[in-house]
């Protein structure tokens, strides 16, 4: 079972990200992305949106296969910025090693 | 794959002593402009970031980490703290060879040579001349990027320095976008290839450019360079994926998969490869992977350097 925490767009805000729910889940960043990888990043967007801290957490390695070469940005029709989301959920994922 | 966490903190911890990410102070790394005469005082100071004399070190790094990955020895949980400390050391241990040294020493040669046939008033200065921090900013360490950044951006301030010159993309964007907006201390930043400005003519000369990410995207200066060739009477053939919607060199990969970086980088030199054309590349990280996967390719100062 999954806990969801529907505030934790809130709390991605302390991590310089403000776009989290901008995000309609079209999946045009996982068309672009040079990694072609499980729906990356548009599912891990989807764990941000809803909160999903474990599997973020579970998941965290996906996170850093990233490149932030900025095509996501560049494409994303609604200008959520899925690139700088996924820097500001690896800034999660590091806060949350540091503070365990 | 290796563990983030590990690679994150061996790149802190070095740049919390060194100021660098391989934990070497900068003066050993730093050589090329000895024997170069430059001026100490001037306009703007010449910021090459230590991008260009890292890559020779990065290079023998990821060799030693390439071979490790998804191995017995990278993922056994004892080691797995170790291992990319002892790869980042081994980088001294095995120093690199002095030809792919002085390949990137010259790239910033030619870059003082281009400055110099355009006028410009710049100077150096090599105790300010630090890297900025990207590496952590990239992969998450925010905190880290942060001190490192008030460190640099406080240094060269105390010193009265307001006008950069910089010469690859990641270090353009540290001091041009984040600097500004973590440290509050704002730098006039230009590259190198914006001053560029004299005439030469070479008509029928074919090329292609791979833009970076940051050059093509975040920084939008894909079309300085091809201005300046379109000048000099040079053709720029451009692969579909260009400008800003060029593709990923797979660098950004390196510290935590060379396996990734690989698949990456094979796909962008398949499409780079269709032109038929040699191959010019902008960022010292690109570079490095076009050289390694056997690419005929200058970095843009050492295809303009031959006008200079």
């Amino acid at each position: 079972m999954t806990q969801v925490y529907p505030e934790f767009a809130e709390e991605l805000e302390r991590f310089g990200i403000d776009t989290t729910m901008d995000c309609f889940n079209c999946g045009t960043c996982a068309a672009i992305c040079p990694l072609i990888y499980e729906h990356f990043p548009r599912k891990m967007i989807r764990y941000a949106q809803i909160g999903a801290k474990d599997r973020i957490l579970e998941n965290y390695e996906d996170l850093w296969r990233c490149l932030h070469c900025g095509l996501c940005i560049q494409t994303c029709p609604r200008e959520a910025d899925p690139g700088d989301l996924i820097l500001g959920l690896r800034r999660f994922v590091v806060d949350n090693w540091r503070r365990s | 794959m290796y563990n983030p966490k590990n690679i994150i903190d061996v790149l802190a911890d070095n740049i919390r002593k060194t100021r660098n990410p391989f934990g070497a102070g900068n003066s050993t790394m730093n050589k090329w402009w000895k024997k170069t005469p430059l001026r100490t005082e001037g306009d703007a100071m010449l910021y090459t970031g230590l991008m260009y004399q890292l890559m020779p070190y990065i290079n023998k790094t990821t060799h030693q980490i390439e071979r490790f990955e998804d191995t017995a020895i990278a993922n056994y949980v004892g080691y797995q703290k170790y291992v990319p400390k002892l790869l980042v050391k081994s980088a001294f241990a095995f120093m690199p060879v002095r030809k792919d040294k002085k390949r990137y020493n010259n790239i910033l040669k030619n870059i003082v040579k281009l400055l110099d046939k355009s006028h410009v008033d710049f100077f150096y200065k090599p105790k300010l001349d630090f890297y900025s921090g990207i590496l952590l900013y990239d992969l998450g360490d925010n905190e880290g990027f942060i001190e490192h950044a008030k460190f640099v951006a406080g240094k060269l301030k105390e010193m009265g320095i307001k006008k950069l010159i910089t010469v690859d993309p990641h270090t353009t964007y540290a001091l041009k976008v984040l600097y500004p907006k973590y440290t509050g201390i704002s730098f006039d930043v230009k590259t190198y290839f914006e001053l560029i400005n004299f005439e030469a003519q070479d008509e029928g000369r074919q090329i292609t450019l791979h833009d970076p990410c940051f050059y093509g995207r975040y920084l939008e200066l894909s079309d300085v360079p091809r201005k300046i060739f379109d000048r000099f009477g040079i053709e720029n053939i451009d692969v579909r994926n260009s400008g800003k919607f060029t593709s990923c060199c797979g660098g950004p990969a390196e510290s935590i998969s060379p396996a990734l970086t690989k698949e990456i980088l094979t796909k962008r030199y398949a499409h780079l490869q269709e032109t038929g054309k040699p191959l010019v590349a902008m960022c010292p990280v690109c570079l490095g992977n076009l050289i390694k996967i056997g690419a005929d390719v200058e970095d843009l100062s050492e295809f303009l350097g031959h006008y200079a």
